[in-house]
């Protein structure tokens, strides 16, 4: 961990602040945290609870030079930020970790209580003192990721979710759906925790003039949302689930930008977050018609 | 004491709903990565008394979306005319809603709240009930009466479940009686062999424990558990004035946060709501009342684009003083019980135990 401090540090010098995790989370796991100085850096952990996407917070800090540690997923949207322009690749240092498969913690406190003690030293995973199938709980992006050792071998419920999802038709999706959005509370966790949310206060999901969508709190207004969600990030999302994993009800929504991404490979072979010098298919604006063409 | 069995406990929520009652019980929602909320029961639904749920049971006396009443613009009569409201606001209300002349403006008030019965809640989530009574159905105290909440408190019955399991989050006993509160329950029960023992706490709660699914028992109830304590909370009344212009430091303890609603909506006791129209073509619509946050940028946003809580840091200070110090101040009460909803729930990992420690500590240092 002390070479991970050393970094931190390093960029410390030439930055504001560096984003990233100390262990003092709620529950006992890691939790975002903001160095400002040599000394706040020594609290600085890496390990498979930093679940969360620090991008998140780059929009928010514009006109600061920030350093940030990233996974390789982070990383894609921090380079799908620049390429959109949104952030200044001159002011993010970008701390690159290896990451070793992020944890589903939430499935691990579903399974034996919120709080349960996480360890974690890279071979073994403790809950509670006693050793658990890492595959069980390593969050299903990960299985799907080609950066990490658990490629494919994630042995999560929500893994198999994915794959029973593929198999339904449409009406037993749209009945899928409205059980699943008819608990959504619209706290908008999951746009809050997007990197690519960045509208902020003009999101189109709360204004009042023009009072674009309804105000109620109820299956059909979530349905709404999440479409608008969806499609307001068409080519944007880079698939770090954060939506999901925000969302307090246990909403499955990354099925929905799975759906999309895949969508959005076959009909533009386009990944988002890749290539910082990209254009993303839905801002490229062409009258030719040639979404491709450099006019 | 009163004893139920287990088998008996689906036919007793069955009698409640045949008597004409809605009834709300805790409940594993599928596909939902083990999601516990408090949902309408019906017939043949399973319930869960094991888990904690992931939002508060507030849906019953404040629901997330309520009709206050409906409107209809009718042509023909002379003038603005309304029917089904009283006093001297409908005049002003028929002008809100600016009925053109010759038009008529017909309110269809809210129908009336069923009995309802809330089967399962936990001490913070009755307590919480008690504590919003201090604001919103409290003529001699805080001058409020808010009739729909009152109607919907009348017919509500609470059967709470006492904890004799916590988690790392419930910090209950840092207020009051802790989890042996008994305040806003009608009834508490408790885990048993083969069943749940039964206290009855209200007459009305007497009332139902004669019924014939229970029998007298000697058994006596388990041990409670003991959940964290933090000291000196009711100080915070008094001391978060003292460092309300210290933005250096609301801005530090809510660096984590990312401005989501989920803290307010899970929350038993925050209370807040919006109120909008929501039309059905140009003719015909109705008032709403909704959840609204403090943690969203919208909620103080002027009409003239002026925002006095334009950051973070803004609104996370006034949801800390609002529960720790305005409510306590203006209701006599702590807008919090302890259920620790926000920490399981936060997405940012933020613990509003850190803040309030941090806050104690804090404001000693400027003191």
């Amino acid at each position: 961990m002390s070479e991970h401090i050393t970094k931190i540090r390093e960029v410390l010098a030439e930055t504001d602040m560096v984003l990233g995790w100390t262990a003092s989370g709620a529950g006992g796991v890691a939790a975002p945290a903001r160095f400002h100085t040599a000394e706040e850096a020594a609290a600085a952990v890496f390990d498979s609870t930093c679940v969360h996407n620090l991008a998140v917070h780059l929009p928010r800090l514009k006109g600061r030079t920030v350093g940030i540690v990233a996974k390789a997923c982070d990383a894609r949207s921090i380079i799908e930020l620049i390429a959109e322009r949104e952030i200044d690749r001159e002011q993010v240092r970008i701390i690159a970790v290896n990451c070793p498969a992020v944890l589903d913690v939430k499935a691990i406190w579903s399974r034996y209580g919120y709080g349960a003690r996480v360890e974690d030293d890279g071979s073994e995973l403790r809950v509670n003192g006693e050793m658990v199938d890492r595959k069980t709980f390593v969050q299903a992006k990960c299985a799907n990721c080609t950066e990490s050792k658990f490629a494919s071998a994630s042995a999560s419920e929500r893994l198999k979710l994915s794959e029973d999802f593929k198999s339904m038709s449409v009406e037993e999706r749209r009945e899928f759906w409205r059980d699943q959005y008819g608990r959504c509370i619209r706290c908008h966790a999951c746009r809050e925790a997007c990197p690519m949310c960045y509208c902020r206060d003009v999101c189109i999901m709360q204004t009042t003039d023009p009072h674009w969508t309804g105000g109620g709190i109820d299956a059909g207004e979530a349905e709404m949302m999440q479409l608008i969600r969806v499609n307001h990030l068409a080519g944007r999302c880079t698939a770090c689930g954060e939506c999901e994993r925000a969302c307090p009800v246990g909403i499955p929504l990354m099925l929905l930008m799975e759906e999309q991404n895949r969508a959005i490979k076959e009909m533009f072979d386009y990944r988002a977050g890749i290539d910082p010098e990209a254009k993303p298919p839905l801002l490229t604006f062409d009258i030719k018609g040639d979404a491709w063409g450099d006019a | 004491m009163r004893f139920i069995s287990g088998e008996n406990i689906p036919e007793l929520l069955e009698s409640f709903s045949a008597g004409g009652s809605v009834v709300w019980a805790p409940r594993e929602l599928t596909g939902s990565g083990g999601t516990v909320l408090f949902e309408r029961w019906q017939t043949g639904d399973p319930i869960d008394l094991e888990h904690f749920s992931s939002l508060s049971a507030k849906d019953v006396v404040l629901p997330r979306t309520e009709k206050l009443f409906g409107y209809t613009y009718a042509f023909g009569g002379g003038g603005l005319g309304t029917s089904g409201l009283g006093g001297p606001s409908v005049g002003g209300l028929g002008g809100a809603l600016g009925g053109a002349p010759g038009e008529k403006l017909v309110i269809e008030p809210a129908p009336p709240e069923p009995p309802t019965v809330l089967f399962g809640a936990r001490a913070c989530d009755a307590k919480a009930l008690n504590v919003l009574d201090a604001l919103f159905n409290n003529p001699e105290g805080s001058g409020y009466k808010d009739p729909q909440y009152q109607s919907r408190r009348d017919a509500l019955t609470v059967i709470t479940l006492a904890c004799t399991t916590c988690d790392e989050a419930c910090f209950c006993s840092s207020f009051g009686s802790g989890n042996a509160e008994k305040a806003g329950s009608d009834i508490i029960l408790y885990p048993a062999d083969g069943g749940l023992l039964a206290e009855a706490v209200t007459k009305a709660g007497e009332a139902l424990l004669a019924g014939p699914l229970f029998e007298e028992t000697q058994m006596s109830p388990p041990p409670l558990a003991e959940t964290t304590r933090i000291e000196g909370l009711e100080s915070l009344e008094k001391k978060l004035p003292g460092i309300f212009d210290d933005m250096d430091f609301w801005q530090r303890i809510s660096e984590r946060c990312i401005s989501c609603g989920f803290c307010t909506y899970g929350c038993p006791t925050c209370y807040c709501f919006n109120i909008h129209d929501e039309m059905k073509g140009d003719r015909e619509g109705e008032r709403q009342r909704t959840w609204d946050a403090c943690m969203f940028a919208l909620y103080t946003q002027e009409t003239s684009g002026h925002n006095p809580r334009p950051t973070l840091a803004h609104r996370y200070r006034n949801r800390i003083n609002h529960k720790f110090s305005y409510y306590p101040e203006n209701q006599g009460m702590i807008l919090c019980t302890g259920c620790g909803r926000c920490i399981r729930g936060c997405p940012a990992g933020l613990d509003i135990r850190d803040v309030l420690s941090e806050a104690l500590k804090e404001s000693s240092k400027e003191q």
